[in-house]
């Protein structure tokens, strides 16, 4: 699956940059995951559970990021796998400062998925993706301004809640059925959005998260 | 004389016992101590096995054992391939590549297996698949028919030079001078899609093995068991007759039941004796879907060539065959597809050529068709687009060049499926053609219906084409006629039944023969404890080899009771009949001996007997044919497209079949119902999909399609064409497969009609209302 677009980001590039860069945002905005944490530089691991219908158990993978050019573009490439199926991405972001002082990012990349995961979800996941990554994105604008709020404060502490697996499931619910899926398909979005929600948020982040 | 059971449309005899639930199906056999198989299959559609780490998974309580290939040592081993090569055509390659039962290296299919989990219940074992780790090296994704063999492409077999599985050229005549002598030539691109056998009932195998009789007992859904029961005994070590295999009521075969050398038959009756503990495996639909085979995916480049008046002076078809990761079966597909193109019309120059190649997707053998609905599907809609090109009616075009009866017995000059040249033995095209015309009133709907229908904003179309079904290769099926002392008939051979109503229509041509009620003659089936010979269920081949092996029999045993009869009433031969479970004096019907009499003085207890003397009246035969047998007919068919939904109506459907002599013609319509509904499906419902990954979306019942009752045309009506072959006694031909061959080419040229776009061809072989739509969007633009 191809994934490209561009977000602008209510902050200073450098904030953003640094943003990406810390695993407990990631961890805390990716719902159902264990632990994500820094093996090295440039290089994560992280451990998801994902249990939901008929696709469920434990997920562990590792991401990498590549050509790094701080605080301008980077690439990231991670996989992970699982009971449930494995995932495959490689994503190149860029971060670009505008003239009034927001930062454009833009990225393209790949997904792919197997198993269980892209028998039983894949289809779903093209008519989920716009309205995933518009949530993530959502949560990610919060926690930059809760960052940068603290940062202005003097603050040390972030005062950011990154949201619950139901509410994000919530969100995109309500936004497949504006979209008119038919009732049958509603009522699966159910039970597949959690899954997908990792899917997709963990690519979108997967791609962001390195910077 | 009573009336002869055969070609009568007489109730089943199977039916009171499915019908109450009384049949004993793979997973209701159920043994004492027995454990349960769940097979762990790979996600990764190819990929460099580095470590498969069974542990965890060995030490979930309620595991027996785990296996992978490394546990099978010397017992692992690919195939053998199922059907050989076609080593008789001139200059064939082909690339021997058999099924491995599990993977040992290498990954080549998402969904082939890698291990397997024994444990005390299905739950268990099905836990524990969670629990295996699979350390791999993610390998590039072959997927594309053509690109597959692109110099760089990724190698499915890295020990071959590349993704070719086969290469075979067959030609008749020359193309060339056909070409150089058309009028017109017309190309095209077409693309078969691929289907699943989908049977109601997935696969299944329960293995026992009693160590006290050294007798290995297997229940499988197999649709050959003579031929896994004999693989099986081979690499155990075992004499055949120590493997008893025994089909349970299996629920539909549709060809992927045929496949042996797979996970279950190899490695499960191997683990019933390791462990000596009866185990059980049963498919689950998305196992189904993964791993067991499909068939059609191919794509032909196309010619025919003509003259101005419509004269087809020849064909040339260059077609790529997805074989999948493997090809146990040989060229049977591929080889069907040459051969069913040019079967209905008179084609005097035929090029064709089938590159097989090497994908990583699920392996392909054959489903209900088997290479014949693409030749069908190629030679019609060639048909079709050169109607347009010339301006012609596609059912004139068709009558044009149509074989007539005379040209019967005819040689294709193309070899088959079994090896030899194909005959079209027998024959009546042009009838087929017209009374489907008729009953379908091309004529009227043409000139009257469809205008006023088009006025009203409707979007109607009419499609006839024609088609053959090549049936009953050989190379051979037998039986054994028994009459016991209750004078009732017993029917036993080791073909399989899927639901072919083979315990009434064997039943009827043995109850014939031996004048007893068809009611009492029991047929046994796929029991290779009873009988020991035979191949299996394919090719629409039951009814005529078995059928003719039994009214062989039948005949042997009815001379032998005629014979005793004749000792015992003191009266020769001639002046007997056999009736009603009797054979009496003809003109002293007092004096007479019942069936059941003469089987117990068959079979004496006490004093002496002739020299040479056989017990019993009782008489085996077997039956193999010189080369098939073609059944054929012509499919017509009306259809609705909604203009604002793309959603399609059938709303009349008239097919006119010959399949020789019907033994029972309800069931021939069983057939056809069944095989059309098949067909509809697979020109608008059933579709397999991978993604650019080599991942299955089609894995559930969620998102492959099936026409359901309700899209059925409202009128369906069969006309039986009785054209008798002269190749066996009774003069039948097969009919599994006639229904599923010619519905997709019969649905577009109706289809292209229904929208009315002048320059419109449908190339591939599955429309969806949203293809159609957009056809429909266009055409309204025009």
């Amino acid at each position: 699956m191809k994934i490209e677009g561009t977000h602008v980001f209510n902050g200073p590039r450098e904030d953003v940059w640094e943003m990406f860069y810390d695993p407990n945002i990631l961890a805390s905005a990716l719902p159902g995951a264990q632990k994500m944490e820094m093996v090295n530089e440039n290089e994560y691991k992280f451990d998801m559970n994902v249990r939901v219908g008929p696709v469920s158990g434990a997920f562990s993978g590792e991401m990498q990021l590549e050509n790094v050019v701080k605080p301008d573009s980077l690439t990231l490439k991670g996989g992970g796998k699982g009971a449930p199926g494995f995932l495959n991405g490689l994503g190149n972001v860029k971060f670009k400062e505008q003239e009034d002082g927001t930062t454009l990012m833009e990225y393209e990349g790949e997904v792919n998925i197997g198993g269980a995961l892209a028998s039983v979800g894949q289809r779903m996941i093209d008519s989920v993706a716009k309205s995933m990554i518009r949530t993530g994105f959502e949560t990610l604008d919060k926690a930059l301004a809760a960052r940068l709020a603290a940062k202005e404060a003097g603050s040390a502490v972030v005062d950011f809640k990154a949201p619950t697996e139901a509410q994000f499931a919530k969100e995109v619910a309500k936004d497949l059925v504006k979209e008119n899926v038919s009732s049958a398909e509603t009522k699966l979005v159910f039970y597949i959005i959690p899954v997908i929600a990792v899917i997709i948020l963990f690519s979108v982040l997967v791609k962001s998260c390195g910077g | 004389m009573a009336e002869k059971y055969v070609g009568q449309s007489i109730r089943r005899n199977e039916d009171p016992r499915l019908l109450t639930g009384n049949s004993t199906f793979i997973d209701d056999i159920n043994l004492a101590g027995m454990l349960h198989i769940a097979i762990k299959r790979s996600d990764f559609a190819h990929a460099k096995i580095n470590k498969i780490d069974v542990e965890k998974a060995k030490a979930l309580p309620g595991v027996v054992a785990v296996y992978t290939a490394e546990d099978l040592g010397d017992y692992w081993r690919p195939g053998p391939l199922q059907v050989p090569p076609p080593s008789v055509i001139k200059g064939a390659v082909f690339f021997a590549r058999p099924l491995e039962c599990i993977a040992k290296n290498k990954i080549r299919f998402s969904g082939e297996p890698v291990a397997v989990v024994v444990a005390e219940s299905r739950y268990i074992a099905e836990d524990a698949l969670d629990l295996i780790e699979l350390d791999v090296e993610p390998l590039p994704y072959v997927g594309d028919l053509e690109k597959s063999l692109d110099p760089g492409a990724a190698l499915v077999h890295e020990d071959l030079e590349s993704n070719l599985a086969a290469d075979v050229v067959q030609e008749d005549g020359s193309w060339e001078k056909a070409a150089a002598e058309a009028d017109v030539i017309v190309k095209k691109r077409i693309l078969v899609n691929r289907l699943a056998g989908a049977a109601m009932e997935n696969r299944g195998l329960v293995a026992n093995w009693d160590a006290n009789l050294s007798l290995l007992t297997i229940w499988a859904t197999t649709q050959g068991p003579i031929p896994m029961r004999n693989s099986i005994a081979k690499y155990l070590g075992l004499l055949e007759n120590q493997v008893r295999l025994i089909n349970p009521s299996i629920g539909g075969g549709f060809g992927p039941k045929i496949m042996s050398s797979q996970i279950d038959d190899v490695v499960i009756p191997w683990i019933a004796m390791k462990l000596k503990r009866p185990v059980k495996w049963i498919e689950d639909r998305r196992e189904n879907f993964l791993g067991t085979t499909s068939e059609r995916d191919q794509l032909h480049y196309a010619e025919i060539a003509l003259k101005k008046d419509g004269t087809i002076l020849g064909f040339k078809d260059v077609f790529y065959h997805n074989t999948g990761a493997y090809n146990p079966y040989g060229m049977t597909v591929p080889l069907n597809t040459q051969t069913h193109t040019v079967s209905n019309y008179h084609i005097p120059n035929f090029y064709t050529r089938i590159k097989m190649v090497f994908t990583n997707q699920m392996v392909v053998t054959p489903v209900r068709g088997a290479g014949r609905p693409q030749g069908v599907f190629v030679m019609e809609r060639m048909i079709d687009a050169a109607a347009k090109e010339l301006g012609m009616d596609p059912v004139e075009l068709r009558r044009k060049n149509l074989l007539q009866p005379e040209a019967f017995p005819l040689r294709t000059g193309i070899i088959g499926q079994d090896f030899v040249e194909g005959i079209l033995d027998s024959g009546n095209y042009p009838y087929a053609l017209e009374k489907t015309v008729e009953g379908i009133e091309y004529e009227k709907f043409k000139k009257e219906i469809q205008p006023k229908a088009r006025a009203e904003g409707k979007y109607k179309g009419i499609g006839v084409v024609m088609f053959t079904e090549g049936t009953a290769v050989g190379p051979y099926e037998g039986c054994k006629v028994m009459v016991g002392v209750t004078g009732k008939v017993s029917v036993i051979t080791a073909y399989s039944n899927q639901g072919q109503a083979h315990y009434t229509t064997f039943a009827q041509v043995a109850a014939d023969n031996l004048g007893v009620k068809v009611t009492d003659v029991d047929v046994v089936t796929g029991d290779s404890g009873q009988w020991s010979w035979g191949v299996g269920a394919f090719a629409s081949r039951g009814i005529t080899l078995v059928g003719t092996a039994i009214h062989n029999a039948s005949l042997k045993v009815r001379e032998k009771a005629l014979n005793l009869a004749s000792k015992l009433l003191e009266t020769p031969v001639e002046e007997l009949e056999l009736e009603d479970g009797v054979v009496r004096i003809a003109d002293m019907p007092e004096k007479s001996i019942s069936l059941g009499e003469l089987a117990m003085r068959s079979n004496p207890t006490r004093g002496t007997v002739e020299p040479g003397m056989e017990p019993g009246l009782e008489a085996a035969s077997y039956y193999g044919p010189p080369h098939g047998v073609t059944g054929f007919g012509c499919l017509g068919m009306i259809v609705d497209v909604d203009p604002e939904t793309g959603k399609i109506k059938i709303e009349k459907l008239v097919i006119t079949d010959d399949c020789g002599q019907p033994v029972n013609p309800m069931v021939v319509d069983g057939q056809l119902h069944g095989g059309l509904q098949m067909g509809i499906g697979d020109g608008f419902y059933e579709h397999l999909v991978y993604d650019d990954y080599g991942q299955l979306l089609t894995a559930s019942f969620m998102d492959y399609l099936f026409p359901q009752a309700t899209d059925m045309p409202a009128k369906t009506e069969i006309i039986h064409s009785i054209t008798k072959t002269s190749l066996n006694p009774l003069g039948i031909k097969g009919v599994g497969e006639a229904g599923a061959i010619a519905p997709p080419a019969c649905m577009m040229q109706a289809f292209e009609d229904a929208v009315g776009l002048k320059d419109m061809f449908i190339s591939e072989s599955i429309l969806n209302p949203s293809k159609l739509y957009h056809y429909i969007q266009k055409a309204k633009g025009a």
